[in-house]
């Protein structure tokens, strides 16, 4: 189960990032923002020409001691991050995988609502618990 | 990326030098020291050579040496640095004063780099350039970017390496680093120079081969020993030295010693002749030596923000540190003044740099060339055994190929030492000789082997060693003949950290791969190698390693801007507790470019914060104070705790004069402006005139109508017009209302300002001393001035000074709030006043307060320390109210333009004192019951120091109230004694006893001018709703007040009333030059709730009784229905009618007609009555003149034409005229025509002539009596209503009817056709004539007799109209309906049947007629039909006129 969870606007900002030890959320901005590096890195290796057939799921972007940081890109370039605990070993690629797949669903459902306006910070309760779902839960 | 001055191949050169060691003799150096210097130290500048050197090597090629450079050094046979790995502190401290000494120069020429989306600054100058104002920030890299880019240099990176490089201990593994040649240095002057060479020699070989002296190593046994003489040319004997020298010669060869002649000019020769000094560069940095003690300030993690519990500490302590380094500062600038090299000209200069020429070429190259060759041939001899040996037994034993043996496997043998001449170490020391003189080639080839062998060992001390050297001289091979073997690198490095522990010597090899790693562009692995090295033990190295490796991220193909970023921030964080502030300072700068404006609010936060600090360790409160600023002012996602811990740093770092404050956020639009006192809404049971007050809500609608009456009392106060100045006063301004002009604001009377205050916090913020700040220009109004001089000389007030430190100013009274707290997120509003004493120009700039935070007591973790001091750090500071005007939205540029309108909401003038008028009202209702009458009593109090006049009102109900009539104020006598017993508003007149109740009729004759109040003229113009107040003398002087009779009538529909008054009052002295001394006004709203009373409605119909007197045919029958509607809540038990009176131009009441049984007429709940009344014309002839006629039911008369009554119908008249003006206007008119022009109109005309006939014009006023419980006692409520009769036949209601909806109008897609000429109708034609029949209404005749009965009867025809009438009377006509057909019933008219006659304009005229019966019976004589035509209107037939009512006659048969 991941420990952080972003949405990072095409733009680079977040549109919406949860942690769950709240005491080391400023380590997770940086860890995320950071993160965009290599996210972009990975989408200019593809080419141009690749582009559209190109996965949306990026895998591993890399492994920091305690953390895997997973990067997923949809077509709107909107990217979605999940940093999950390195001890954890069930985590496999299969279950990041159906991860970003849920939490595309959900970003989808909330770009879907006409009350939203994009580029906002999202504020979706659904959102939210679907999220936390897929959040490690907080001893 | 750090861009090093040097190319990587030089780098490595001048790392691994040949080194030199110097013995000297006691007279040498003082031969030196002069100089201030010693014997190394004068030579170092010239260490480097500028030729090229020759040698050969074992193949007896010519290898060429080029660039080189040695290194000389003073023998220190004081074992200062253990080999164990580590840095020692002084060496520590060494290198952290060399980074710190080495900061980015001020205004060096910035570096920007585009990186994707971002334009970095990384430049020197990123201290001023990144202030967290992105804008400066913008424009400073705009003008940069139009600029060269130059890439970054981190010149303390570099100083930090070579300071690094220099300070390597020798170590035993390797012989770089060891000494080669030995300079014995001798002066001249000693006595026996050549004994003392001895001496030294010896000297040099007990350190070397004594064993005593670990320290200075020595690469081969036999050193070469290069002897100096050393000759002070301005003391000793030349000739003598030259002697020496050639006896040296012949000793030790030409060859191997030299004379060097210095000090050609003495010390005291002077400074004309200006002599560079290569030392300085040379020798500032070990002169740094005096300490600084680093204090390691806390061991937290770089991305925890420190709360600040413990911040009052650690900024002291960052405070400390702060000074402490700017004394160290000051002492390098000491040390640089003393200057190097006084005695030696440019010429002993030239003699040093031959110096070392000879000693190298001639001395050192031949000595290296020679033990290479000896190397070589011991190594050639030894190969083929040993090699051989080796590899069998290895394949033997080892079942294996050693070097793939993994490093964790070799961990035990890392302790192996060789001895110093063990044959394995000679290869080694081949090929670092080899390395030295630049013979790369043969260097690897040896390295290589050497490092085999010491794999196939496991010495991985060594094997480290030659795999770290045979990839540096790979590299430096050049050409494409070997690749760099990267690898290489990477297990050395691995090697010398894990298995070796020796972290200076990875960290060597780190530093050398990845400036190689670099120079073949490959960063990322550079980047990824310079993290790794860094380590919790050095947070100097850490911190610079973390910098680079930022820089590498920056410089990829796809350059990592984040990255870089987030490693710039462990590099800050790493600089900071290393102490190198400025640094960490910097790091964090160049990191916010990229964090800016992105929307990462908590690391842009960190970032912020940790500027702020630093800025503020560093002195540079402004950088500081903005940083925090921006924390403050953002909406701040962080949590409480963390908030006020940003609060109170923020305030504990503000020590700026009165700044502008972040914090609370003002909503500067939301700003509202009172002008006046705050009123006092009761006193006593006076009630005080509401104005207005801030409390109250802004509401456009109720501003309109405001605006709308003060116009009508203006123009009613200007003769009908509105002055083209006028502008509507506004007392209380928001930002809806028209803040276009300087509002007024009178001397002495203050101004409030309502400023919303938002605390965007999650803590709790405390507000001191909170109070206005403004700046006030002095103006006399009293002389008059042209108004451009005015600005130029006019001196300009402000109390900005004394904000600082708040006191009572003379000119402008400040109210101090002394305490404004806000809690969390809180929105509240602060009312400030002013009170001015002077006239002039104000203008409101902000607000001055004393910022604090409190200490939330939920929070645990404060500690007794912050606690000491009961409330936080307080800071005095501003902000301004600038208050953006509305977007215009006009003209075709503005729409397409974002351009605002001022608003000058703020900027009152100061005006010259005008009255101010107070209004209290006493015994004023809330309820009323519709149309009940009250007293009440105002009283006008005019509380200014100067007179009032012209008092008048205005309201949006003027029929609601009355002042009574001035004309009419003598009261009648004599009055009914129960009307003060009752304290009746009305007037009253007893009965003249015995009279029968309502056949008394009083009439009186009143005009309607009288009433008017504001005067006849004024009704026309559109001031119907504005009334003067009869003052007494019509001026207030100042502090008078009067009382005066307020009569108020409940409001006719039933409900809730708004009503709004508006007084209206101007200064005596009026029609002074300045615009604004016109007029004031106060306004007052009150609430009318009024309950259902009665329901009067009345009809008129003609009578057809014969008019009692000649000439008047003017006599009508008015049927009133009274009905009681109260629904009783009100405690009402039963209405009485006590008077019925009426009031018109033409007619009146004459008497009632059926006096109820009861004298009063009394209506309990839902109970109606009807009236019946006889109206005859009035024979009043003034047309002007209204006559009121009183008909009392009662037992007294009140005297309806006097005050409140007379008053409250012409007002009610008023009111009506609105919405029935159409008729009264045309009637004038019709009639005036018709007078005028007499007959022989169009059609129009017949049309008014028509209806004038029609018409009654008759006001019915009902006064009624209600008796009401309150209280368990009986209070009797007096009221009148009216009916307006104007029609005959018509009912008309007291109520006024619902208009009829209008909502369902059909859409008309085509103009309306302008309505067809109207004609009078069927209808309204049949009314042209009245007819009567006279005849007497039983008769009896004997038929018997005669069989004939005739009786004559008269048929009276009056023409209604005021026109000239043709009326045709047919008595032929059978009336066809059903009941005249009665067999028996029918009866003739005798004679002629049929007459023609012409009636003038309102024309009597009696027909007599007679009627033949046959039988007895009752007939109806109403049969003759009438015909009638304006005489006029040929064209037109006759129409039928209404047969009056039936006629019955009896006859009785005798």
């Amino acid at each position: 189960m991941a420990v952080c969870i972003a949405v990072i606007a095409k733009e680079n900002y977040p549109l919406y990032i949860r942690s769950v030890p709240i005491q080391n959320e400023l380590k997770f901005h940086y860890t995320v923002h950071t993160s965009l590096d290599v996210v972009e890195e990975k989408i200019s290796a593809v080419g141009k020409a690749m582009a559209d057939q190109r996965e949306l799921y990026l895998g591993l972007l890399y492994p920091t001691e305690d953390y895997k940081v997973y990067g997923c890109v949809t077509n709107s370039k909107v990217k979605f991050v999940i940093v999950a605990d390195s001890s954890n070993t069930s985590l496999r690629d299969n279950e990041i995988r159906s991860m970003f797949r849920k939490l595309h669903n959900s970003f989808t459902d909330v770009m879907c609502n006409p009350f939203y306006n994009p580029g906002d910070t999202i504020q979706s309760k659904a959102f939210d618990s679907m999220v936390s779902a897929m959040m490690v839960q907080a001893s | 990326m750090a861009q090093c001055v040097q190319s990587v191949q030089e780098l490595i050169q001048d790392s691994f030098v040949p080194k030199v060691a110097v013995l000297c003799s006691e007279d040498a150096q003082k031969i030196t020291r002069k100089n201030n210097l010693n014997f190394s130290e004068l030579l170092r500048p010239f260490c480097r050579l500028t030729s090229e050197g020759h040698m050969r090597d074992s193949n007896n090629q010519v290898q060429v040496v080029k660039n080189l450079r040695i290194s000389v050094n003073n023998v220190v046979t004081r074992p200062s640095v253990p080999t164990s790995g580590v840095h020692s502190p002084a060496q520590r401290r060494l290198l952290s004063e060399v980074v710190s000494a080495s900061q980015p120069a001020e205004g060096g020429v910035a570096n920007v780099i585009t990186a994707g989306d971002y334009d970095l600054n990384i430049s020197d100058r990123s201290v001023k350039a990144s202030v967290p104002w992105y804008s400066d920030w913008r424009d400073t890299l705009t003008e940069l970017s139009t600029s060269k880019h130059y890439t970054a240099t981190t010149p303390w990176f570099e100083a930090y390496r070579e300071s690094f490089l220099q300070s390597m201990p020798a170590s035993d593994h390797e012989f770089l680093n060891h000494y080669l040649a030995c300079l014995l240095v001798v002066s001249s002057s000693e006595a026996v120079p050549v004994e003392q060479f001895l001496k030294l020699s010896q000297e040099q070989h007990m350190i070397q081969h004594n064993g005593e002296y670990t320290n200075p190593k020595w690469f081969i046994p036999n050193t070469l020993k290069y002897y100096v003489l050393l000759h002070d040319m301005s003391q000793g004997d030349e000739q003598r030295a030259d002697s020496v020298y050639e006896d040296m010669k012949q000793r030790y060869g030409s060859q191997g010693c030299y004379l060097l002649k210095i000090n050609s000019r003495t010390a005291a020769a002077g400074t004309d002749e200006q002599i560079p000094d290569p030392w300085s560069q040379y020798l500032n940095k070990s002169s740094l030596q005096n300490g600084v003690s680093v204090n390691s300030l806390d061991n937290t993690h770089p991305l925890q923000l420190e709360t600040a519990i413990d911040m009052p500490g650690s900024l002291d302590c960052l405070r400390a540190v702060a000074t402490e380094t700017k004394t160290t500062t000051v002492y390098t600038g000491v040390a640089a003044g003393t200057s190097h090299g006084a005695c030696l000209t440019l010429n002993d200069h030239n003699r040093l740099r031959l110096f070392i020429q000879e000693f190298t070429f001639r001395g050192l190259l031949p000595h290296i060339e020679k033990n290479i060759r000896q190397l070589n041939d011991q190594l050639v001899s030894r190969k083929g055994l040993s090699r051989s040996l080796f590899s069998v037994t290895k394949k033997l034993f080892g079942g294996g190929k050693v070097p793939e043996k993994s490093i964790a496997e070799l961990k035990n043998t890392s302790g192996l030492l060789y001895h110093p001449e063990a044959p394995e170490l000679q290869i080694r020391k081949m090929a670092d000789l080899c390395f030295l003189v630049q013979h790369y080639e043969l260097a690897y080839s040896c390295y290589h082997t050497a490092k085999k062998d010491f794999l196939s060992d496991q010495a991985m001390l060594y094997a480290a060693g030659a795999l770290e050297m045979a990839a540096v001289s790979a590299f430096l091979q050049g050409g494409a003949q070997r690749p760099y073997p990267a690898h290489y690198m990477d297990t050395a490095i691995q090697t010398y950290r894990d298995v070796c522990k020796n972290k200076v010597l990875a960290e060597r090899c780190a530093l050398f791969s990845a400036e190689v790693l670099k120079s073949q562009a490959k960063y990322s692995d550079a980047a990824t190698l310079l993290i790794k090295m860094t380590s919790e033990d050095s947070d100097l190295c850490s911190a610079l390693l973390l910098e680079q490796a930022a820089h590498c991220f920056i410089n990829m193909r796809n350059p990592m801007v984040r990255k870089f970023a987030f490693h710039m921030i462990l590099a800050g964080h790493r600089f900071s507790k290393a102490g190198q502030k400025r640094h960490a300072l910097r790091c964090y700068c160049q990191a916010m470019q990229v964090y800016k404006g992105k929307g990462w609010s908590l690391a842009e936060d960190h970032i912020n914060f940790t500027i702020g600090r630093q800025s503020f360790t560093l002195r540079q409160p402004e950088n500081a104070v903005l940083a925090f600023r921006h924390i403050l002012t953002n909406d701040s996602q962080q949590t409480a705790t963390q908030q006020g811990a940003f609060l109170r740093e923020y305030l504990y770092v503000y020590r700026v004069a009165l700044p502008q404050l972040p914090l609370p956020c003002i909503n500067s639009s939301a700003t509202r402006v009172y002008f006046g006192h705050e009123r006092r809404l009761a006193e006593g049971e006076k009630q005080a005139a509401t104005h207005v007050s801030l409390d109250q809500e802004f509401d456009q609608d109720l501003a309109a109508v405001w605006q709308d009456l003060e116009e009508q009392v203006v123009a009613a106060a200007n003769r009908g017009v509105v002055p083209s100045t006028f502008y509507p006063t506004q007392c209380c301004l928001n930002s809806q209302t028209d803040n276009l002009h300087f509002p007024l604001a009178v001397v002495e009377e203050p101004i409030i300002v309502e400023v919303a205050f938002r605390n965007p916090l999650k803590v709790p913020l405390v507000l001191s001393d909170l109070s206005l700040l403004w700046k006030f220009t002095l103006k006399d109004f009293s002389r008059p001035q042209p108004q451009d001089v005015m600005v130029g000389d006019a001196v300009t007030i402000t109390n900005e000074k004394e904000a600082i430190a708040p006191r009572k100013h003379g000119i402008i009274t400040t109210e101090v709030i002394p305490e404004f707290f806000m809690s969390p997120e809180e929105t509240r509003v602060a009312r400030l006043k002013l009170l001015p004493r002077q006239t002039g120009q104000l203008t409101i700039l902000g607000l001055v307060y004393n910022l604090a935070s409190t200490p939330s007591t939920g929070d645990s973790t404060i500690n007794s320390n912050s606690f000491s001091q009961n409330q936080g750090p307080s800071v005095r500071g501003r902000q301004d109210l600038e208050i953006q005007g509305p977007r215009l939205n006009q003209t075709k540029e503005e729409k397409t333009s974002v351009s605002h309108g001022p608003d000058r909401r703020l900027d009152p003038t100061i005006t010259p004192p005008m009255p101010l008028l107070e209004v209290f009202f006493l015994q004023f209702p809330t309820a009323l019951l519709c149309g009940e009458i009250r007293k009440a009593y105002v009283e006008f109090c005019n509380v200014s120091h100067v007179p009032l006049c012209g008092l008048r009102v205005a309201s949006t109900h003027p029929d609601f109230f009355t002042f009574g009539s001035s004309s009419l104020a003598t009261p009648l006598t004599p009055l009914s004694p129960t009307s003060f017993e009752n304290c009746s508003a009305y007037k009253t007149l007893a009965t003249p006893p015995g009279a029968t109740p309502g056949s008394v009729t009083a009439v009186t004759l009143v005009s309607a001018a009288d009433f008017g109040s504001g005067g006849g003229g004024v009704f026309g113009t559109g001031g119907k709703r504005v009334a003067e107040i009869p003052l007494g003398e019509g001026t207030l002087t100042p502090g008078e007040s009067t009382q005066l009779p307020l009569w108020l009538r409940g409001p006719d529909q039933e409900g809730v009333h708004e009503i709004n008054f508006l007084f209206y009052y101007e200064g005596a002295e009026k029609g002074g030059k300045i615009r604004w001394g016109d007029h004031r006004v106060l306004r007052h709203t009150v609430f009318i709730c009024a309950s259902r009373s009665l329901s009067v409605r009345a009809t008129a119909c003609r009578s057809n009784t014969l008019p009692e007197e000649e000439g008047r045919n003017g006599s009508m029958l008015v049927f009133v229905d009274v009905e009681n509607i109260n629904t009783s809540e009100a405690g009402v038990r039963e209405f009485h009618i006590a008077q019925v009176s009426s009031s018109s131009k033409q007619w009146r009441l004459h008497k009632c007609i059926n006096p109820a049984e009861n004298k009063d007429c009394k209506l309990t709940t839902r109970e109606r009555g009807k009236l019946c009344f006889r109206a005859t014309r009035s024979t009043s002839k003034s047309l002007e003149k209204y006559t009121f006629a009183d008909l009392s039911l009662g037992n007294e008369q009140i005297i309806s034409s006097t005050t409140p009554c007379a008053d409250f119908f012409f007002r009610r008249c008023q009111s009506s005229e609105s919405w029935r003006p159409l008729i009264a206007v045309e009637t004038q008119g019709r009639h005036s025509r018709s007078q005028g022009a007499g007959p022989g109109g169009g059609a129009e005309d017949i049309t008014g002539v028509v209806r004038k006939c029609n018409e009654v014009d008759l006001d019915i006023i009902v006064l009624w009596k209600a008796f009401v419980v309150e209280d368990n006692k009986q209070v009797i409520l007096e009221g009148q209503l009216h009916v307006a009769l104007q029609t005959i036949g018509k009912e008309a209601c007291s109520l006024r009817q619902k208009e009829e909806a209008q909502e369902m109008v059909l859409l008309k897609f085509k103009p309306e056709l302008p309505p067809p000429m109207t004609r009078p109708s069927m209808e309204q034609l049949s009314h042209l004539i009245k007819t009567n029949l006279h005849y007497p209404e039983s008769y009896s005749h004997s038929f018997v007799q005669k069989s004939l009965c005739m009786i004559p009867v008269i048929l009276t025809l009056s023409n209604c109209s005021l026109a000239q009438v043709d009326a045709i009377i047919d008595l032929r006509h059978k009336t066809t309906s059903p009941e005249s057909l009665e067999v028996h019933g029918s009866f003739t008219w005798l004679g002629k049947t049929q007459y023609k006659l012409q009636l003038r304009a309102q024309e009597v005229m009696r027909l007599p007629l007679r009627a033949g019966f046959l039988h007895a019976g009752v007939y109806n004589l109403g049969t003759p039909r009438v015909f009638a035509k304006l005489a006029d209107q040929g064209a037109m037939c006759e129409t039928s006129q209404q047969t009056a009512t039936p006629a019955l006659i009896i006859i009785n048969s005798t």
